[in-house]
Protein backbone atom coordinates (compact mmCIF):
# COMPACT_ATOMS: atom_id res chain seq x y z
CA UNK A 1 0.00 0.00 0.00
CA UNK A 2 1.53 3.26 -1.14
CA UNK A 3 0.22 5.22 1.83
CA UNK A 4 2.50 3.34 4.20
CA UNK A 5 5.48 5.46 3.23
CA UNK A 6 3.89 8.38 5.07
CA UNK A 7 3.84 6.32 8.23
CA UNK A 8 7.24 4.72 7.82
CA UNK A 9 8.95 7.91 6.72
CA UNK A 10 9.98 9.16 10.12
CA UNK A 11 10.75 12.79 9.45
CA UNK A 12 8.28 15.15 7.96
CA UNK A 13 8.88 18.56 6.39
CA UNK A 14 8.09 20.79 9.36
CA UNK A 15 10.44 18.92 11.70
CA UNK A 16 13.58 20.24 10.09
CA UNK A 17 14.86 23.24 11.98
CA UNK A 18 14.74 25.88 9.28
CA UNK A 19 12.75 28.93 8.31
CA UNK A 20 12.85 32.32 9.94
CA UNK A 21 13.38 32.42 13.72
CA UNK A 22 13.77 28.63 13.73
CA UNK A 23 15.44 28.84 17.15
CA UNK A 24 12.14 29.96 18.69
CA UNK A 25 9.40 29.12 16.20
CA UNK A 26 9.14 25.39 15.60
CA UNK A 27 6.42 25.42 13.00
CA UNK A 28 3.70 27.44 11.32
CA UNK A 29 0.34 25.95 10.44
CA UNK A 30 -2.65 27.17 8.46
CA UNK A 31 -5.92 25.30 8.54
CA UNK A 32 -8.93 26.10 6.40
CA UNK A 33 -12.33 24.59 7.25
CA UNK A 34 -14.66 24.09 4.30
CA UNK A 35 -17.94 22.30 3.69
CA UNK A 36 -19.83 21.12 0.66
CA UNK A 37 -23.21 22.57 -0.17
CA UNK A 38 -26.14 20.16 0.01
CA UNK A 39 -24.58 17.67 2.39
CA UNK A 40 -25.20 17.41 6.14
CA UNK A 41 -22.15 18.35 8.20
CA UNK A 42 -20.15 15.32 9.42
CA UNK A 43 -21.52 15.71 12.96
CA UNK A 44 -24.94 14.46 11.82
CA UNK A 45 -24.20 12.84 8.46
CA UNK A 46 -25.20 9.26 7.71
CA UNK A 47 -22.66 6.74 6.52
CA UNK A 48 -23.91 7.17 2.93
CA UNK A 49 -23.62 10.94 3.24
CA UNK A 50 -20.09 10.69 4.54
CA UNK A 51 -19.15 8.31 1.74
CA UNK A 52 -20.62 10.68 -0.87
CA UNK A 53 -18.63 13.61 0.54
CA UNK A 54 -15.50 11.51 0.65
CA UNK A 55 -15.95 10.53 -2.98
CA UNK A 56 -16.61 14.13 -4.08
CA UNK A 57 -13.51 15.44 -2.28
CA UNK A 58 -11.26 12.68 -3.62
CA UNK A 59 -12.56 13.42 -7.13
CA UNK A 60 -11.87 17.13 -6.75
CA UNK A 61 -8.39 16.51 -5.37
CA UNK A 62 -7.52 14.12 -8.19
CA UNK A 63 -8.21 16.92 -10.68
CA UNK A 64 -5.72 19.27 -9.08
CA UNK A 65 -2.92 20.02 -11.44
CA UNK A 66 0.20 21.03 -9.56
CA UNK A 67 0.01 18.69 -6.59
CA UNK A 68 -0.15 14.94 -6.30
CA UNK A 69 -1.97 13.53 -3.29
CA UNK A 70 -2.14 10.07 -1.81
CA UNK A 71 -5.18 9.23 0.25
CA UNK A 72 -6.41 6.65 2.67
CA UNK A 73 -9.48 6.04 4.78
CA UNK A 74 -8.85 5.95 8.51
CA UNK A 75 -10.49 2.51 8.78
CA UNK A 76 -7.83 1.07 6.48
CA UNK A 77 -5.10 1.92 8.98
CA UNK A 78 -4.27 0.17 12.23
CA UNK A 79 -4.80 2.16 15.45
CA UNK A 80 -1.00 2.52 15.76
CA UNK A 81 -0.67 3.85 12.21
CA UNK A 82 -3.44 6.36 12.90
CA UNK A 83 -1.70 7.47 16.07
CA UNK A 84 1.55 8.03 14.18
CA UNK A 85 -0.23 10.33 11.74
CA UNK A 86 -1.51 12.32 14.73
CA UNK A 87 1.95 12.45 16.29
CA UNK A 88 3.37 13.75 13.01
CA UNK A 89 0.62 16.41 13.13
CA UNK A 90 -0.58 15.24 9.71
CA UNK A 91 -4.10 14.54 10.95
CA UNK A 92 -6.03 15.77 13.99
CA UNK A 93 -6.91 13.46 16.88
CA UNK A 94 -10.60 13.99 16.01
CA UNK A 95 -10.18 12.52 12.52
CA UNK A 96 -9.05 9.13 13.74
CA UNK A 97 -12.34 8.46 15.56
CA UNK A 98 -13.28 5.15 13.87
CA UNK A 99 -16.98 6.06 13.77
CA UNK A 100 -16.35 9.12 11.63
CA UNK A 101 -15.54 7.59 8.22
CA UNK A 102 -12.70 10.06 8.00
CA UNK A 103 -9.98 9.99 5.40
CA UNK A 104 -6.87 11.97 4.62
CA UNK A 105 -5.05 13.04 1.47
CA UNK A 106 -1.38 13.91 1.82
CA UNK A 107 0.91 15.72 -0.59
CA UNK A 108 4.19 14.02 -1.50
CA UNK A 109 6.28 16.12 0.90
CA UNK A 110 3.62 15.93 3.67
CA UNK A 111 3.31 19.72 3.76
CA UNK A 112 -0.35 19.65 2.75
CA UNK A 113 -2.89 17.43 4.40
CA UNK A 114 -6.55 17.42 3.40
CA UNK A 115 -8.75 15.84 6.03
CA UNK A 116 -12.18 14.64 4.97
CA UNK A 117 -15.12 14.25 7.36
CA UNK A 118 -13.42 15.61 10.42
CA UNK A 119 -15.58 18.21 12.16
CA UNK A 120 -16.08 19.78 8.74
CA UNK A 121 -16.26 18.04 5.35
CA UNK A 122 -12.86 19.42 4.37
CA UNK A 123 -9.94 20.68 6.39
CA UNK A 124 -6.97 21.87 4.41
CA UNK A 125 -3.85 22.02 6.51
CA UNK A 126 -0.40 23.31 5.58
CA UNK A 127 2.55 23.04 7.94
CA UNK A 128 5.91 24.71 7.41
CA UNK A 129 8.98 24.68 9.60
CA UNK A 130 9.90 27.91 11.39
CA UNK A 131 8.11 31.22 11.07
CA UNK A 132 6.56 31.11 7.59
CA UNK A 133 3.04 32.42 7.99
CA UNK A 134 2.68 33.97 4.54
CA UNK A 135 4.19 30.98 2.76
CA UNK A 136 1.90 28.55 4.59
CA UNK A 137 -1.18 30.65 3.86
CA UNK A 138 -0.27 31.11 0.23
CA UNK A 139 -0.10 27.35 -0.23
CA UNK A 140 -3.33 26.65 1.69
CA UNK A 141 -5.09 29.38 -0.28
CA UNK A 142 -3.87 27.91 -3.56
CA UNK A 143 -5.10 24.43 -2.66
CA UNK A 144 -8.41 25.92 -1.55
CA UNK A 145 -8.86 27.87 -4.79
CA UNK A 146 -8.03 24.79 -6.85
CA UNK A 147 -10.54 22.70 -4.88
CA UNK A 148 -13.18 25.34 -5.33
CA UNK A 149 -13.07 24.87 -9.10
CA UNK A 150 -14.36 21.34 -8.72
CA UNK A 151 -16.55 21.59 -5.61
CA UNK A 152 -19.38 23.89 -4.49
CA UNK A 153 -18.52 25.15 -1.05
CA UNK A 154 -21.16 26.10 1.50
CA UNK A 155 -20.78 29.89 1.54
CA UNK A 156 -23.01 32.76 2.59
CA UNK A 157 -22.59 36.42 1.62
CA UNK A 158 -23.05 37.54 5.23
CA UNK A 159 -21.45 34.74 7.21
CA UNK A 160 -18.72 33.64 4.80
CA UNK A 161 -17.62 30.00 4.76
CA UNK A 162 -20.18 27.98 6.67
CA UNK A 163 -18.60 25.65 9.18
CA UNK A 164 -19.86 23.12 11.65
CA UNK A 165 -18.64 25.09 14.66
CA UNK A 166 -19.61 28.78 14.92
CA UNK A 167 -16.12 29.54 16.20
CA UNK A 168 -14.77 28.84 12.67
CA UNK A 169 -17.45 30.62 10.61
CA UNK A 170 -16.23 33.31 8.23
CA UNK A 171 -12.77 32.61 6.93
CA UNK A 172 -12.72 29.10 8.43
CA UNK A 173 -9.06 29.81 8.99
CA UNK A 174 -6.97 28.95 11.99
CA UNK A 175 -3.39 30.16 11.70
CA UNK A 176 -0.99 29.09 14.37
CA UNK A 177 2.66 29.23 15.28
CA UNK A 178 4.28 26.82 17.68
CA UNK A 179 6.86 28.54 19.81
CA UNK A 180 9.47 27.49 22.32
CA UNK A 181 9.39 30.11 25.07
CA UNK A 182 11.54 28.83 27.93
CA UNK A 183 12.94 32.18 29.09
CA UNK A 184 9.50 33.79 29.28
CA UNK A 185 8.33 30.76 31.23
CA UNK A 186 11.32 30.61 33.61
CA UNK A 187 11.00 34.33 34.35
CA UNK A 188 7.22 33.88 34.76
CA UNK A 189 6.51 36.69 32.31
CA UNK A 190 4.32 34.36 30.28
CA UNK A 191 1.69 34.60 33.01
CA UNK A 192 1.17 38.27 32.23
CA UNK A 193 1.50 37.85 28.49
CA UNK A 194 -1.12 35.13 27.96
CA UNK A 195 -4.13 37.13 29.21
CA UNK A 196 -2.95 40.18 27.24
CA UNK A 197 -2.73 38.17 24.03
CA UNK A 198 -6.18 36.68 24.64
CA UNK A 199 -7.61 40.17 24.69
CA UNK A 200 -6.21 40.75 21.19
CA UNK A 201 -8.34 37.97 19.75
CA UNK A 202 -5.57 35.37 19.83
CA UNK A 203 -5.37 32.16 21.81
CA UNK A 204 -2.31 30.85 23.56
CA UNK A 205 -2.31 27.27 24.62
CA UNK A 206 0.26 24.78 25.63
CA UNK A 207 0.94 22.34 22.88
CA UNK A 208 2.98 19.22 22.81
CA UNK A 209 2.13 16.73 20.12
CA UNK A 210 -1.42 18.05 19.74
CA UNK A 211 -2.00 17.22 23.37
CA UNK A 212 -3.51 19.36 26.02
CA UNK A 213 -0.45 19.74 28.18
CA UNK A 214 1.85 22.74 27.97
CA UNK A 215 4.89 20.53 28.27
CA UNK A 216 8.37 21.49 27.24
CA UNK A 217 7.63 25.23 27.33
CA UNK A 218 6.06 24.96 23.91
CA UNK A 219 3.13 27.24 23.26
CA UNK A 220 0.82 27.52 20.33
CA UNK A 221 -0.42 30.97 19.39
CA UNK A 222 -3.39 31.11 17.05
CA UNK A 223 -6.22 33.38 15.98
CA UNK A 224 -9.51 33.02 17.80
CA UNK A 225 -11.53 35.30 15.54
CA UNK A 226 -12.50 34.05 12.09
CA UNK A 227 -15.39 36.39 11.32
CA UNK A 228 -15.21 40.06 10.37
CA UNK A 229 -11.53 40.17 9.51
CA UNK A 230 -9.90 39.23 6.24
CA UNK A 231 -7.32 36.45 6.11
CA UNK A 232 -4.62 39.05 5.55
CA UNK A 233 -5.66 41.04 8.63
CA UNK A 234 -5.72 37.92 10.78
CA UNK A 235 -2.26 36.89 9.55
CA UNK A 236 -0.93 40.40 10.07
CA UNK A 237 -2.13 40.39 13.68
CA UNK A 238 -0.65 36.96 14.30
CA UNK A 239 2.65 37.99 12.73
CA UNK A 240 2.89 41.13 14.81
CA UNK A 241 2.09 39.32 18.08
CA UNK A 242 4.51 36.50 17.23
CA UNK A 243 7.26 38.96 16.38
CA UNK A 244 6.76 40.72 19.70
CA UNK A 245 6.84 37.42 21.57
CA UNK A 246 10.04 36.39 19.76
CA UNK A 247 11.71 39.69 20.62
CA UNK A 248 10.55 39.41 24.21
CA UNK A 249 11.82 35.84 24.50
CA UNK A 250 15.23 36.82 23.11
CA UNK A 251 15.52 39.69 25.55
CA UNK A 252 14.59 37.43 28.46
CA UNK A 253 17.23 34.92 27.34
CA UNK A 254 19.89 37.62 27.32
CA UNK A 255 18.78 38.75 30.74
CA UNK A 256 18.85 35.22 32.15
CA UNK A 257 22.31 34.71 30.77
CA UNK A 258 23.57 38.01 32.12
CA UNK A 259 22.10 37.62 35.58
CA UNK A 260 22.61 33.97 36.40
CA UNK A 261 24.82 32.29 33.84
CA UNK A 262 26.17 29.59 36.14
CA UNK A 263 22.75 28.66 37.47
CA UNK A 264 21.36 28.55 33.97
CA UNK A 265 24.29 26.45 32.70
CA UNK A 266 23.85 24.13 35.65
CA UNK A 267 20.22 23.57 34.82
CA UNK A 268 20.78 23.08 31.09
CA UNK A 269 23.71 20.68 31.49
CA UNK A 270 21.86 18.67 34.13
CA UNK A 271 19.06 18.23 31.63
CA UNK A 272 21.52 17.17 28.96
CA UNK A 273 22.92 14.71 31.50
CA UNK A 274 19.47 13.27 32.08
CA UNK A 275 18.80 12.85 28.38
CA UNK A 276 22.17 11.22 27.70
CA UNK A 277 22.32 9.00 30.80
CA UNK A 278 18.85 8.23 32.14
CA UNK A 279 17.65 4.63 32.04
CA UNK A 280 13.99 5.51 32.59
CA UNK A 281 12.64 8.63 30.95
CA UNK A 282 8.97 9.57 31.41
CA UNK A 283 7.56 11.85 28.70
CA UNK A 284 7.07 14.89 30.97
CA UNK A 285 10.69 14.77 32.08
CA UNK A 286 11.89 14.19 28.53
CA UNK A 287 9.93 17.23 27.36
CA UNK A 288 11.33 19.43 30.12
CA UNK A 289 14.91 18.31 29.45
CA UNK A 290 14.49 18.71 25.69
CA UNK A 291 13.35 22.27 26.30
CA UNK A 292 16.44 22.97 28.41
CA UNK A 293 18.83 21.42 25.87
CA UNK A 294 17.16 23.36 23.08
CA UNK A 295 17.69 26.56 25.04
CA UNK A 296 21.30 25.52 25.69
CA UNK A 297 21.91 25.13 21.96
CA UNK A 298 20.25 28.46 21.17
CA UNK A 299 22.46 30.22 23.72
CA UNK A 300 25.62 28.45 22.45
CA UNK A 301 26.06 26.87 25.87
CA UNK A 302 25.55 23.34 24.54
CA UNK A 303 27.38 22.51 21.34
CA UNK A 304 27.56 19.69 18.82
CA UNK A 305 23.89 18.87 18.76
CA UNK A 306 21.87 19.74 15.72
CA UNK A 307 18.49 21.33 16.39
CA UNK A 308 16.82 18.98 13.89
CA UNK A 309 17.77 16.08 16.14
CA UNK A 310 15.83 17.67 18.98
CA UNK A 311 12.81 18.16 16.71
CA UNK A 312 13.10 14.50 15.75
CA UNK A 313 13.30 13.37 19.35
CA UNK A 314 10.32 15.54 20.25
CA UNK A 315 8.27 13.46 17.84
CA UNK A 316 9.89 10.10 18.45
CA UNK A 317 9.39 10.28 22.20
CA UNK A 318 5.62 9.93 21.73
CA UNK A 319 3.85 6.64 22.43
CA UNK A 320 2.91 5.79 18.83
CA UNK A 321 6.39 6.28 17.49
CA UNK A 322 8.01 4.37 20.32
CA UNK A 323 5.75 1.41 19.68
CA UNK A 324 6.35 1.53 15.96
CA UNK A 325 10.11 1.66 16.63
CA UNK A 326 9.81 -1.32 18.97
CA UNK A 327 7.54 -3.12 16.54
CA UNK A 328 5.22 -4.12 19.35
CA UNK A 329 2.81 -2.73 21.91
CA UNK A 330 4.48 -1.43 25.04
CA UNK A 331 3.35 -0.69 28.57
CA UNK A 332 3.92 2.80 29.94
CA UNK A 333 6.96 1.60 31.90
CA UNK A 334 8.42 -0.14 28.87
CA UNK A 335 7.95 3.03 26.86
CA UNK A 336 9.85 5.07 29.47
CA UNK A 337 12.77 2.62 29.26
CA UNK A 338 12.78 2.58 25.46
CA UNK A 339 12.52 6.37 25.37
CA UNK A 340 15.60 6.64 27.59
CA UNK A 341 17.50 4.25 25.32
CA UNK A 342 16.45 6.11 22.20
CA UNK A 343 17.60 9.46 23.62
CA UNK A 344 20.92 8.00 24.77
CA UNK A 345 21.60 6.43 21.38
CA UNK A 346 20.56 9.42 19.31
CA UNK A 347 22.41 12.01 21.39
CA UNK A 348 25.50 9.80 21.69
CA UNK A 349 25.80 9.67 17.92
CA UNK A 350 25.40 13.42 17.78
CA UNK A 351 27.97 14.15 20.45
CA UNK A 352 30.53 11.55 19.40
CA UNK A 353 32.30 14.20 17.32
CA UNK A 354 32.66 16.40 20.38
CA UNK A 355 36.02 16.47 22.19
CA UNK A 356 35.89 15.50 25.83
CA UNK A 357 34.21 18.43 27.51
CA UNK A 358 35.66 18.22 31.02
CA UNK A 359 39.23 19.16 30.13
CA UNK A 360 38.87 22.62 31.59
CA UNK A 361 39.05 21.10 35.08
CA UNK A 362 42.70 20.15 34.71
CA UNK B 1 -16.79 12.09 41.44
CA UNK B 2 -18.50 14.61 39.18
CA UNK B 3 -16.73 16.45 36.35
CA UNK B 4 -15.25 19.69 37.70
CA UNK B 5 -16.22 21.49 34.55
CA UNK B 6 -19.85 20.60 33.74
CA UNK B 7 -20.66 19.16 37.17
CA UNK B 8 -23.11 16.86 35.42
CA UNK B 9 -21.30 13.82 34.11
CA UNK B 10 -18.95 11.58 36.07
CA UNK B 11 -15.26 12.52 35.89
CA UNK B 12 -13.38 9.94 33.83
CA UNK B 13 -10.22 11.79 32.83
CA UNK B 14 -7.49 13.40 34.88
CA UNK B 15 -6.48 16.48 32.96
CA UNK B 16 -2.99 17.69 33.79
CA UNK B 17 -1.91 21.07 32.64
CA UNK B 18 1.45 22.70 33.19
CA UNK B 19 0.97 26.35 33.95
CA UNK B 20 3.79 28.69 34.79
CA UNK B 21 2.83 28.32 38.46
CA UNK B 22 3.03 24.52 38.43
CA UNK B 23 1.02 21.54 37.26
CA UNK B 24 -2.72 21.77 37.81
CA UNK B 25 -4.85 18.67 37.89
CA UNK B 26 -8.49 18.63 36.93
CA UNK B 27 -10.97 15.79 36.92
CA UNK B 28 -13.14 15.98 33.84
CA UNK B 29 -15.66 13.90 31.94
CA UNK B 30 -14.76 12.70 28.43
CA UNK B 31 -16.73 15.43 26.77
CA UNK B 32 -15.30 18.36 28.73
CA UNK B 33 -11.79 16.94 28.46
CA UNK B 34 -12.21 16.78 24.70
CA UNK B 35 -13.59 20.26 24.30
CA UNK B 36 -11.30 21.94 26.77
CA UNK B 37 -8.48 21.38 24.26
CA UNK B 38 -10.00 23.78 21.81
CA UNK B 39 -9.97 26.81 24.05
CA UNK B 40 -7.27 28.94 25.49
CA UNK B 41 -5.96 28.51 28.94
CA UNK B 42 -4.46 31.14 31.08
CA UNK B 43 -3.55 31.08 34.73
CA UNK B 44 -6.67 31.48 36.78
CA UNK B 45 -8.92 31.04 33.80
CA UNK B 46 -10.87 27.83 33.38
CA UNK B 47 -11.06 26.41 29.88
CA UNK B 48 -14.54 26.72 28.43
CA UNK B 49 -16.23 24.39 26.03
CA UNK B 50 -18.06 25.86 23.07
CA UNK B 51 -21.32 24.63 24.58
CA UNK B 52 -20.67 26.35 27.87
CA UNK B 53 -19.55 29.39 26.03
CA UNK B 54 -22.80 29.57 24.14
CA UNK B 55 -24.94 28.60 27.09
CA UNK B 56 -23.38 30.90 29.67
CA UNK B 57 -21.73 33.80 27.91
CA UNK B 58 -24.40 34.25 25.34
CA UNK B 59 -27.09 33.66 27.91
CA UNK B 60 -28.54 30.77 25.96
CA UNK B 61 -31.03 30.06 28.69
CA UNK B 62 -32.08 33.68 28.66
CA UNK B 63 -32.73 33.58 24.92
CA UNK B 64 -34.57 30.39 25.36
CA UNK B 65 -36.70 31.74 28.17
CA UNK B 66 -37.60 34.79 26.08
CA UNK B 67 -38.90 32.44 23.48
CA UNK B 68 -40.61 30.30 26.06
CA UNK B 69 -42.46 33.32 27.39
CA UNK B 70 -43.59 33.84 23.85
CA UNK B 71 -44.85 30.25 23.85
CA UNK B 72 -44.85 30.12 20.08
CA UNK B 73 -41.44 28.65 19.50
CA UNK B 74 -40.30 26.80 22.58
CA UNK B 75 -37.21 25.51 20.80
CA UNK B 76 -36.62 28.57 18.67
CA UNK B 77 -36.42 28.21 14.90
CA UNK B 78 -35.86 24.77 13.42
CA UNK B 79 -33.69 23.92 10.44
CA UNK B 80 -35.93 22.47 7.71
CA UNK B 81 -33.04 20.46 6.29
CA UNK B 82 -31.46 18.66 9.24
CA UNK B 83 -34.10 19.28 11.93
CA UNK B 84 -31.75 20.99 14.41
CA UNK B 85 -33.55 23.50 16.65
CA UNK B 86 -31.87 26.70 17.78
CA UNK B 87 -32.08 25.55 21.37
CA UNK B 88 -30.36 22.29 20.50
CA UNK B 89 -27.72 24.25 18.57
CA UNK B 90 -26.94 26.25 21.71
CA UNK B 91 -26.72 22.99 23.60
CA UNK B 92 -24.37 21.11 21.26
CA UNK B 93 -22.55 24.16 19.92
CA UNK B 94 -22.48 22.84 16.35
CA UNK B 95 -24.57 23.42 13.23
CA UNK B 96 -26.03 20.37 11.50
CA UNK B 97 -25.80 21.68 7.95
CA UNK B 98 -25.41 24.83 5.86
CA UNK B 99 -29.18 25.45 5.91
CA UNK B 100 -29.04 25.95 9.71
CA UNK B 101 -27.37 29.29 9.03
CA UNK B 102 -30.47 30.36 7.08
CA UNK B 103 -32.87 28.99 9.64
CA UNK B 104 -31.15 30.80 12.54
CA UNK B 105 -30.21 33.91 10.56
CA UNK B 106 -31.99 36.29 12.96
CA UNK B 107 -30.38 34.82 16.07
CA UNK B 108 -26.86 34.38 14.72
CA UNK B 109 -25.47 37.93 14.84
CA UNK B 110 -25.76 37.76 18.61
CA UNK B 111 -23.97 34.43 18.75
CA UNK B 112 -21.20 35.58 16.43
CA UNK B 113 -20.75 38.95 18.15
CA UNK B 114 -19.92 37.11 21.36
CA UNK B 115 -17.61 34.60 19.68
CA UNK B 116 -15.81 36.96 17.33
CA UNK B 117 -15.21 40.16 19.31
CA UNK B 118 -18.33 41.93 18.10
CA UNK B 119 -17.97 40.93 14.45
CA UNK B 120 -21.05 39.55 12.69
CA UNK B 121 -20.16 39.76 9.00
CA UNK B 122 -17.60 37.96 6.91
CA UNK B 123 -14.81 40.17 5.61
CA UNK B 124 -12.46 37.67 4.00
CA UNK B 125 -12.02 35.45 0.98
CA UNK B 126 -14.96 34.78 -1.31
CA UNK B 127 -15.10 31.76 -3.62
CA UNK B 128 -14.56 33.18 -7.09
CA UNK B 129 -16.75 30.60 -8.72
CA UNK B 130 -19.60 31.35 -6.34
CA UNK B 131 -20.04 35.02 -6.68
CA UNK B 132 -17.77 37.31 -8.65
CA UNK B 133 -20.34 40.08 -8.39
CA UNK B 134 -20.31 39.94 -4.61
CA UNK B 135 -16.53 40.16 -4.65
CA UNK B 136 -16.75 43.29 -6.81
CA UNK B 137 -19.27 44.88 -4.44
CA UNK B 138 -17.00 44.15 -1.51
CA UNK B 139 -14.02 45.58 -3.41
CA UNK B 140 -15.99 48.73 -4.17
CA UNK B 141 -16.86 49.16 -0.49
CA UNK B 142 -13.20 48.72 0.46
CA UNK B 143 -12.05 51.31 -2.07
CA UNK B 144 -14.69 53.78 -0.89
CA UNK B 145 -13.64 53.35 2.75
CA UNK B 146 -10.01 53.98 1.81
CA UNK B 147 -11.12 56.97 -0.26
CA UNK B 148 -12.98 58.51 2.71
CA UNK B 149 -9.92 57.99 4.92
CA UNK B 150 -7.71 59.63 2.31
CA UNK B 151 -10.02 62.66 2.06
CA UNK B 152 -10.20 62.99 5.85
CA UNK B 153 -6.43 62.92 6.05
CA UNK B 154 -6.19 65.36 3.14
CA UNK B 155 -4.30 62.94 0.89
CA UNK B 156 -6.18 64.23 -2.13
CA UNK B 157 -4.01 62.75 -4.86
CA UNK B 158 -4.45 59.29 -3.41
CA UNK B 159 -8.20 59.93 -3.02
CA UNK B 160 -8.47 60.86 -6.68
CA UNK B 161 -6.68 57.68 -7.73
CA UNK B 162 -9.00 55.65 -5.50
CA UNK B 163 -12.01 57.43 -7.03
CA UNK B 164 -10.87 56.36 -10.51
CA UNK B 165 -10.38 52.82 -9.28
CA UNK B 166 -13.87 52.84 -7.74
CA UNK B 167 -15.37 54.06 -11.00
CA UNK B 168 -13.68 51.21 -12.86
CA UNK B 169 -15.09 48.63 -10.45
CA UNK B 170 -18.51 50.27 -10.61
CA UNK B 171 -18.39 50.08 -14.40
CA UNK B 172 -17.56 46.37 -14.16
CA UNK B 173 -20.55 45.90 -11.85
CA UNK B 174 -22.86 47.84 -14.17
CA UNK B 175 -21.68 45.72 -17.09
CA UNK B 176 -22.88 42.62 -15.33
CA UNK B 177 -19.73 42.10 -13.32
CA UNK B 178 -19.14 38.43 -13.31
CA UNK B 179 -20.09 37.67 -16.92
CA UNK B 180 -16.67 38.38 -18.31
CA UNK B 181 -15.00 36.28 -15.64
CA UNK B 182 -17.20 33.21 -15.88
CA UNK B 183 -15.45 31.97 -18.99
Amino acid sequence: MSFEKFINQELTGWMVAEGEHADIVLSTRIRLARNLQDHLFPVCASQEDAAAVDEAVHQAVSKMRDQHFTGTAMVDLTPLQRQILVEKHLVSPQLIDPEKHGSVLLSEDETISIMVNEEDHIRIQCIYPGFQIDEAYELADRVDSEMEKNIDYAFDETFGYLTSCPSNTGTGMRASVMMHLPALTITKQIERIIPAISRLGMVVRGSYGEGSEALGNIYQISNQITLGKSEEEILKDLKSISARLIAHERKSRELLLAKSEVHLENRLFRSLGTLTHARILPSAEAAKCLSDVRLGIDLNIIENIDMSVLNELMIFMQPGYLQQYAGTELTSDERDILRAQLFRDRLKIERSAEPDGDQELS
Amino acid sequence: MLCENCKERPATVVFKQETPTGITERHLCDKCAFYSQTFSFSPGQEPLSIQQFLAHWLGGSELFSEQKADEKLPDGPKCPNCGLTFHRFLDVGKFGCATCYDAFRQQLPRVFAKLHNGHTQHGGKIPVSLNERFALKRKLEDIRTKMREAVEEERFEEAAALRDEANLVKQQLDDGGDDQHVI
